[in-house]
């Protein structure tokens, strides 16, 4: 639980002028923000210095699948080994195709936990900031701030730039 | 000792009378379904006999052709059953088991012989008509496949009574219903992994030829050609 | 730091007012008319009907259907394959668009989405419909049972079981995934019941910078692992069918053509989905003729690819005249003429001439007849692949003929009643226009002035590059 200065901005060009005069008051990387409706371009208004990782669990979900569906296969293949139709027990074919959807289902279910998790999905942390004004075409831009004295500048910086309601709150970024 | 159990039909000699048919309905419990349901194409005959129009009238011929189950090397039912309800077993036998088919159908779709049949309802056998069903086998319930099973419950009667006398089994001791039925004999019945039976000789015929042989089933039941002679 | 005056907002979403915005995109969700519970009522009733027919059938049997030797399988598969077709129009749409940044894609994603998410639902629960033991379905699933028996993973029919599997669940994470930012905005906008719904729903989403990034990222992915998968499926669906010793279904195009077949039912299926929604939702000003333009065009390719693919086999067939393949395609002239008329005609006679006209394709109701002949024609192929290559099979004894009866009929038009109901629901609980998307797309487009005239202008945000640590 942190201090978070929190600043409405009518638009993007607004915003992007805090999120400059921002960067003038050298808060660690990472502690600034926006909220938006829509997606803002890298660097347009802040920057996420955090690298995005999930990729890698995709791949690795991706693996786990595969390795599976492999032994799912080979499982039911040789559990009980009945002959059909003169294949061989261990048949090729189906196995490479069984292996495979049981692998894109791993990578996708990887996709879908490793991206929640990433993006602070189900965590439900109590006080998360959020404004539900920016369905309304605001930018809320929200800066972490330590002690008072970066408090009151952050506050006086956004305002100058033109933010509305800038207050401080006690929450999680 | 492994088996190779094996069926030859001689064409020359078959006249298409059909009691190989009404044997195998009055040995396996297959239910008689009605003129209705015939007339819907949903015969439950596990052999069937085809009759094929040859040449115009007045010359017209009929040519009649026994298709039992080919218990086919490579069968080609087996490989597309989700659930192994249909396997080869070690006779070489096409195996059906009832209580395993969730009736996906797929099996009567793959066999290009047409052999396998589908229980369309749960049919009845009004009293007194149950008293003919066979013991030895089951009654399927709806929404199953079945198929002639060269006789099982009888290769596996004279199995047992091989062992409990310590011997093997003798060459003819095994007669599916529709052999033992034949007017005219021109069905045989036999164990290709003997080589002093009567069906390893009888297929020597240089009359031998095998249904569809070109879709790559390996069937077990060899037919040996019709003559074309005088006054045939 | 002097203060300089901020450059004004110039994008279209500045322009806009969100709030009347999303009372128009959520009119589904804020506005209930009677017609809505009519429907509803209806789909209702009819899927009920569906319903009872085919508890009938399991407890009768499978021979209350037109079902005999040699068609052991007909309207019932034939359906499953449609329903499995339909399905590739959202991934295939949505993804694809995405991925090439299509520009036009926004309003038409989720309906896209969700209708292959229910479309695959109607489809996955007809392999059970079909069974003459529907009740030990469960035979089927390869899960460590006191039986010891696991299913027969060469079988065509367990590829399916794990494709289709597979697919649900990714389309369903597609379409869920897709739907967090609006959810989110629902939450934000509703109070009281609804409120707790769309915030369980939306898993605490924001809107932060970061989440948005990885958000981005998420989708990209989700699109790019569908595309494969969604393949896979129609291709494992064809195989249950080539694998077979079936003349007419023993042949190696199968896997592209059911593909390709998929991806033309399924966008003639977007266009009447679009249509609906259009105007049931008065979407008038989101869907535009421009959407319907782009759909038309891309169905007017996906035709001329289904008759080159559909020609190609017929060719390879007539010429070979292989006897038991010529005995399936001779059918065609004979009982099944109607059937092969009805797909020549409403596949590519009809559709192909219409959706070359751009006045057809920017009119919503001129292009809903090429897609409903569409959708009629596949229907009618996939009854034309399924029927005459078992009635007129291997053996000449034991061809016939095969109808259906009542009990398919109403079966199946229980699942579509399925759908139908599923859609309707869906539409009014959860977000029918992808408004994130469309805000998204707005934020990018600004007014630029080229000399004497003034066009749109869509800035293109190419994809997140890692930030520099």
């Amino acid at each position: 639980m942190s201090t978070v200065i929190v600043g409405l901005f009518d638009g993007v060009e607004t915003a992007a002028r805090a999120g400059r005069a921002l960067q003038g008051l050298s808060l660690p990387a990472g502690s600034v923000t926006t909220i938006s409706a829509v997606p803002l371009p890298e660097g347009a208004v802040v920057t996420d210095p955090e690298p995005i990782r999930f990729p890698k669990i995709v791949i690795a979900g991706w693996f786990v699948g595969a390795a599976a569906g492999l032994g799912l296969t080979l499982a039911t293949y040789m559990l009980y080994p009945l002959v059909t139709g003169g294949k061989t027990i261990v048949s090729v074919p189906p196995t490479l195709i069984i292996t495979y959807e049981v692998a894109m289902l791993g990578a996708v279910l990887a996709t879908l936990f490793g991206s929640g998790r990433e993006m602070g999905l189900l965590r439900f942390p109590p006080k998360a900031i959020h404004d539900p004004r920016i369905h309304d075409g605001k930018i809320a831009l929200c800066a972490r701030v330590e002690g008072d004295e970066q408090a009151r500048r952050t506050i006086e910086a956004m305002r100058e730039a033109g933010g509305t309601e800038v207050r401080a709150e006690e929450g999680e970024l | 000792m492994n088996h190779t159990w094996a069926m030859a039909i001689d064409l020359d000699r078959c006249t298409g009378c059909g009691a190989c048919v009404v044997a195998c309905n009055a040995e396996n419990n297959i239910p008689v379904i009605g003129e209705a349901e015939a007339g819907k194409n949903r015969l439950m005959h596990w052999i069937r006999v085809n009759r094929y129009w040859e040449g115009e009238y007045p010359e017209a011929q009929a040519v009649y052709l026994p298709i039992p189950c080919m218990q086919c090397e490579r069968a080609p039912c087996e490989l597309v059953c989700p659930v192994y309800a249909t396997y080869h077993n070690e006779d070489g036998l096409n195996a059906m088991v009832y209580n395993r088919c969730i009736g996906t159908r797929y099996c009567a779709n793959n066999c290009p012989y047409s052999v396998r049949v589908f229980n369309w309802y749960d049919y009845k056998w009004e009293k007194p008509l149950d008293e003919q069903l066979s013991p030895d086998l089951t009654v399927r319930s709806r929404g199953v496949m079945e198929k002639c099973t060269f006789c099982i419950q009888r290769i596996r009667r004279a199995k047992e009574t091989a062992a409990e006398e310590g011997r093997e089994i003798r060459d003819g001791e095994v007669v599916p219903a529709c052999v033992q039925t034949c007017p005219p004999g021109a069905m045989l019945f036999g164990d290709l992994a003997d080589p002093h039976s009567e069906i390893t000789r009888k297929l020597k015929d240089p009359r031998r030829f095998r249904l569809m042989e070109h879709l790559g089933t390996e069937p077990r039941v060899v037919y040996l050609k019709r003559q074309k002679g005088a006054g045939r | 730091m002097s203060a300089e005056a901020p450059r004004a907002d110039d994008h279209h979403l500045a322009k806009t007012d969100e709030t009347a915005m999303f009372e128009r995109l959520s009119r589904s969700n804020l506005v209930t008319t009677w017609k809505w519970y009519l429907g509803v009522g209806v789909a209702g009733a009819v899927l009920l009907w569906g319903l009872i027919v085919f508890l009938y059938m399991a407890m009768v049997g499978m021979g209350v259907t037109g079902y005999n030797k040699p068609v052991f399988w007909g309207l019932y598969e034939a359906s499953l394959v449609f329903w499995i077709g339909l399905s590739h129009s959202g991934t295939l749409i949505s993804a694809i668009l995405r991925l090439t940044h299509a520009t036009w894609r926004a309003p038409v994603l989720r309906g896209a989405e969700a209708m292959t998410a229910f479309t695959l639902m109607v489809g996955g629960l007809i392999p059970i419909v079909h069974l003459g033991r529907n009740w030990r379905v469960y035979y089927a699933l390869p899960y460590p049972s006191s039986r010891e028996l696991w299913p027969n993973m060469r079988s065509p029919l367990m590829w399916d079981a794990m494709a289709i599997t597979t697919y649900l669940i990714g389309s369903l994470t597609f379409l869920y995934v897709g739907m967090i930012p609006d959810l989110a905005l629902l939450r934000d906008k509703s109070a009281g019941g609804r409120r707790k719904f769309y915030s369980a729903l939306s898993l605490g989403f924001r809107g932060t910078h970061a989440q948005w990034r990885r958000y981005h990222v998420a989708s990209t992915l989700f699109a790019i692992l569908i595309i494969p998968i969604a393949v896979s499926v129609h291709s494992i669906v064809s195989w249950d069918f080539a694998m077979a010793k079936v003349p007419g279904w023993h042949s190696t195009i199968f896997a592209p053509y059911f593909v390709v077949g998929a991806i033309f039912s399924g966008i003639a299926g977007v266009v009447i989905v679009m249509a609906i929604l259009r105007k049931a939702f008065r979407l008038e000003s989101v869907l535009t003729p421009l959407h319907f333009d782009n759909l038309g065009k891309l169905l007017c390719t996906m035709t001329l690819l289904w008759g080159y693919f559909y020609f190609t086999e017929f060719l390879t067939v007539w010429y070979n005249r292989n006897p038991e393949e010529w005995e399936v395609f001779s059918s065609y002239a004979g009982p099944y003429l109607p059937l092969f008329l009805t797909m020549i005609v409403c596949n590519f006679v009809i559709p192909f001439p219409m959706l070359c006209l751009k006045r057809v394709r920017r009119s919503i109701s001129l292009i809903l007849v090429p897609a409903i002949s569409i959708v009629i024609g596949m229907y009618a192929e996939r009854l034309l692949i399924v029927i005459p290559s078992l009635a007129r099979r291997n053996d000449p004894f034991i061809w016939a003929n095969y109808f259906p009866t009542w009990v398919e009929f109403s079966v199946m038009a229980g699942a579509a009643a399925m759908f139908v109901l599923l859609y309707m629901l869906f539409a009014k609980f959860f977000p029918i226009m992808a408004i994130s998307d469309i805000k998204e797309r707005l934020f990018h487009t600004a007014d630029r002035t080229i000399g004497g005239t003034t066009v749109e202008s869509i800035a293109q945000v190419e994809g997140e590059e890692e930030a520099h640590a």
